[in-house]
């Protein structure tokens, strides 16, 4: 393997340029795969049938502390990555345990409010409102757990076999995916709950 | 230690917070719906262009122009796909 | 006993159970059958875990040609269906579920691998690279595909077909009006090839984009590379859109959400919003391979260079992009507005310019040009007045106020059937008669390639023009049949009789595969055609690396101008390759996520889970495997190099 040290270390081989290009093109698809669902969204969000209106079930504090957990979430990764850069290998696994703690919790969080909307009558199948609402936020739900795997397994490898070009390589691409997961969140807190509740 | 926490991303990080806490104003103040959709659309895009340059380092690579094309194409298609969908089923039906 | 009751035909009928058993006798051959000749490895190794392009674009070919003749026997029973009034061949859900699968068929399950069978054959080799950017997840695109096709096959045998139209519209396609498991299957088995095509479309834009040989610029690829990559930019941005739609519509079925429902707020429109908001670009995905391998074939038998390359690549980018501002010309009967309406047939109208200009870019081309009428060029030039046809139809639906009187009328069968066939079929069999022997190192016969030519053209023809009448004499699509105060009838024969002239222009293909494969000469160089693009300057059959030294280029049509002009291709020394390893894994993965589908279909929830997991599993594997792939060595590359004229040819 060539390996071009006058990179970071994280595009020093060839294969390595490939991953990051391939993973911002996949990227591109996320943006229009939540595009669709913000569509979906914006289409049927008043549309509620005989279930509850988003202004009646949405909470400020939730919502919030999800905002800011995932926003640090974000800057922590951004850290974790500088700290690989400059070779801290310590460092870097630190902010990535701390990033996916963040994760974690914002998770709890979210379970927490999706038992709310059951419990005040907003589930899953009570309107096209509600359906609409649980899928586009379960999904990127989902998108947030396989990335805490994802996560845990790239500190497990940096771990075991140090700052390679591999493994820097797909630490980096990891933070694309979650510094992306908070770009679509603060889309969903702008524009499903501010929206809702203004 | 300092040297683990740099000032671009540390910046960054403050400014996603006070657009966050602009973006609140809709909430707390009485607000028009237009003035706070283009409150919420302004924070939300600058947000993530903080995101998408501070933090992902869009620009960093040889491929930094394919890159752009990519996110500008997407987003331009995801702006066409949302509005013509509200305004075929929603706006106009 | 109960359990199993799900697993039986609501609407079962001889002839399906005679598939039934047919299905099993198959299957049971082809296990014999490896036993016996002691294939099992071999099969495991050469083709199960290929991670090569050219291997995995063959599967793809061997694939899309079995599709071809199942969507193609379902057309035939449409066909003599309704070739006399009140014919009982069929009853209504039979033929419901006949015009259903053959619209997924062709598009999804024919079309499609069809233009990944060539594009993975060719860009790679077009553009002077050793594999694709990704070459495990090459295979893996290629298995989901053939997975998602499988479980879309059995439908007709466990549980029943889908039928509610390729379209498969909510409400039709609710609980409410779907009660079989049907619908399941189209959501789930469309919801895993499309995965498999997402992939695709990442892996091959990386591919063009980073993997190009030295000097070949953007404006310096061959076209057909040039529509690969516009092609799977659209599928990148396209496809999750179908991902999301397919989700909906799964979450409606299965777990009573009320997004498309006529209930609670629901909104049945918006899956015909969101189905077209894909299939439109898809349309477009189709037909840009297509363009490109035309403008291969034409500048080769045409002897000389394309004509308007520039505008033949700015036209393709102007498609791309506006391939996605039309998608409401599909329901202009819907409800919406005036307002709406002007705008996307503005839209739809503004697309046949870019589609024109290259029209014009082909003709001008063979104008001065020394023609060669080879299968590939007959192909071409026959596509262009009947695809002109296809387009000027196009056109009179894209009219809103027009649209009233031809939508859903058989009309729009015509007017799409003869876009889609002469625009990817005909191109697809232009381009598999084209890179054949680069394939599989010999020629398919021209003469009898001819005569399916003119039988495919003329039975086309016959079979589809009729259509445009009955259309516009108010016969509509789908209807399963009529009396015979319609006068529909002679027309509706004629059609019949055209069908039977593709089937047997599709047969003597297979013949001439057949034929060609015992008689055809082996001897026939690197380059039979005397083409002009890079592919032709490797040995035949191509090496597993593809090329001994990566090609050097300086100009558009780089193998021309090497022969003609003697512009060095390939410089410097032979070194040693490195090359991707073969992998089970892509292969196991798409067999779990078969299950997958097929547990979703049923509603069985404990398998869903564990193959869920099982997925996962697979991917967390992936992350910890250490493959750095291996080398092929130079004494090995020069062995197998020794006999070919390439090397030969640059020590003159």
């Amino acid at each position: 393997m060539k390996i071009d040290n006058s990179l970071p270390l994280e595009y020093g081989t060839e294969q390595n340029k490939l991953n990051i290009l391939g993973f911002w093109i996949f990227l591109g698809a996320e943006v229009m795969l939540f595009a669709t669902l913000f569509a979906t969204y914006f289409t049927l969000e008043h549309r509620i049938g005989n279930g509850p209106a988003g202004a009646e079930i949405f909470e400020l504090t939730p919502v919030l502390i999800e905002t800011l957990l995932l926003l640090t979430s974000s800057f922590t990764i951004g850290l974790g990555v500088h700290a690989m850069r400059i070779g801290k290998k310590n460092a870097m696994m630190t902010f990535f345990a701390i990033t996916l703690l963040l994760g974690l919790a914002f998770l709890g969080v979210e379970i927490y409010e999706f038992t709310h909307y059951v419990h005040v009558g907003a589930g899953l199948q009570v309107s096209a409102f509600t359906g609409v609402l649980l899928t586009t936020l379960g999904t990127h739900g989902a998108h947030v757990t396989v990335g805490l795997f994802w996560g845990l397994f790239i500190i497990l490898q940096v771990k075991k076999h140090g700052l390679t070009p591999a493994t820097a390589n797909k630490s980096f691409i990891f933070s694309l995916y979650w510094h992306f997961l908070d770009v679509v969140w603060i889309f969903i807190f702008s524009f499903i709950y501010l929206k809702g509740m203004m | 230690m300092s040297e683990l926490f740099p000032r671009k991303q540390v910046m960054g990080f403050v400014f996603s917070l006070v657009l966050t806490a602009a973006a609140l104003t809709v909430y707390f103040l009485d607000v028009s719906f237009a003035i706070g959709m283009t409150i919420l659309l302004v924070t939300a895009f600058i947000q993530a262009a903080v995101q998408l340059i501070g933090f992902m380092h869009a620009g960093e690579s040889e491929d930094r122009a394919a890159i752009y094309m990519n996110i500008y194409y997407g987003v331009a298609i995801a702006l066409v796909t949302i509005f013509g969908t509200l305004l075929i089923l929603v706006w106009d039906m | 006993m109960e359990y199993f009751d799900r697993f039986a035909i609501p609407h079962p009928s001889p002839a399906i159970y005679a598939s039934m058993v047919a299905i099993g006798l198959t299957v049971i051959a082809i296990l014999i059958g490896l036993t016996y000749f002691k294939k099992w490895g071999y099969l495991w190794r050469e083709w199960l875990t290929t991670v090569d392009h050219k291997k995995i674009g063959i599967l793809y070919l061997i694939s899309a040609l079995l599709m071809l003749f199942r969507g193609g026997v379902d057309a035939l029973m449409m066909r003599a269906q309704t070739a006399v009034p009140d014919n009982t061949l069929l009853d209504a859900q039979h033929y419901n579920e006949v015009f259903t699968t053959h619209g997924v068929v062709m598009i999804i399950f024919m079309a499609m691998p069809f233009i990944y069978a060539l594009m993975n054959f060719v860009v790679p080799l077009q553009i002077g690279a050793r594999d694709v950017a990704f070459p495990r997840l090459n295979a893996l695109s290629f298995w989901l595909f053939f997975m998602g096709a499988m479980l879309f096959n059995i439908s007709f045998v466990v549980g029943g077909s889908p039928d509610a139209g390729w379209t498969s519209y909510f409400p039709l396609a609710g609980n409410d009006f779907s009660q079989s498991v049907g619908t399941n299957y189209y959501l789930l088995s469309i919801q895993i090839a499309g995965i498999g095509t997402l992939i695709s479309g990442i892996n091959f834009m990386t591919t063009i984009f980073k993997m190009r040989a030295p000097g070949m610029k953007l404006m310096k690829m061959p076209m057909f590379t040039w529509t690969a990559l516009i092609t799977n930019a659209i599928v990148v941005f396209a496809f999750p859109v179908l991902t999301v739609t397919l989700l909906l519509g799964t979450m409606d079925r299965l777990f009573g959400t009320h997004i498309f429902s006529m209930t609670n707020g629901g909104m049945d429109m918006l899956w015909a919003n969101l189905f077209w908001v894909w299939g439109h670009p898809e349309v477009y995905i189709l037909i840009l391979p297509a363009f490109g391998i035309y403008s291969e074939v034409v500048s080769t038998f045409s002897q000389r260079n394309l004509y308007g390359y520039k505008s033949m690549v700015a036209s393709i980018v102007i498609i791309s992009f506006f391939s996605f501002l039309v998608w409401t010309h599909h329901f202009f009967t819907m409800g919406q507005g005036p307002l709406t309406n002007s705008i996307f047939s503005i839209t739809t109208m503004a697309i046949a310019i870019p589609t024109g200009i290259k029209i014009f870019n082909w003709l001008l081309t063979m104008r001065k040009g020394k023609i060669k009428f080879t299968v590939p060029m007959l192909y071409t030039v026959g596509f262009i007045p009947i695809f002109t046809i296809g387009g000027v139809t196009g056109v009179m639906l894209g009219m809103a106020s027009a649209d009233y009187q031809y939508h859903n009328t058989m009309f729009l069968v015509a007017h799409f059937h003869y876009t889609i066939i002469p625009g990817v079929v005909f191109a697809m069999l232009a381009g598999l008669t084209y890179w054949w022997p680069k394939m599989f190192g010999f020629m398919l016969n021209e003469r009898i390639g001819k005569w399916a030519f003119w039988f495919i053209m003329i039975g086309f023809n016959v079979t589809f023009f009729p259509m445009f009448f009955t259309g516009l004499d108010g016969q509509a699509r789908r209807m399963y049949t009529y009396s015979e105060a319609t006068g529909f009838g002679p027309l509706n024969m004629l059609s019949f009789v055209g069908a039977i002239g593709l089937a047997i222009g599709f047969a003597i293909i297979v013949y001439n595969v057949y034929y060609s494969t015992r008689y055809a000469s082996r001897d026939i160089g690197t380059d039979p055609w005397n083409a002009r693009t890079l592919e032709w300057a490797t040995q035949t059959p191509v090496q597993s690396y593809n090329f001994a030294r990566t090609p050097h280029v300086n100009s558009i049509e780089a193998f021309w101008d090497h022969k003609k002009k003697g512009q060095p291709l390939f410089k410097g020394e032979i070194e040693k390759i490195h090359m991707p390893n073969n992998s089970g894994v892509p292969f196991i993965m798409s067999c779990i996520f078969f299950v997958w589908g097929f547990s979703f279909v049923f509603s069985m929830w404990i398998p869903a889970i564990i193959t869920t997991i099982a997925i996962f599993a697979c991917m967390a594997h992936r992350s910890f495997e250490k493959d750095d792939g291996h080398y092929i060595s130079v004494e090995e590359i020069e062995a197998t190099e020794k006999n070919s004229e390439v090397l030969a040819d640059e020590n003159r």
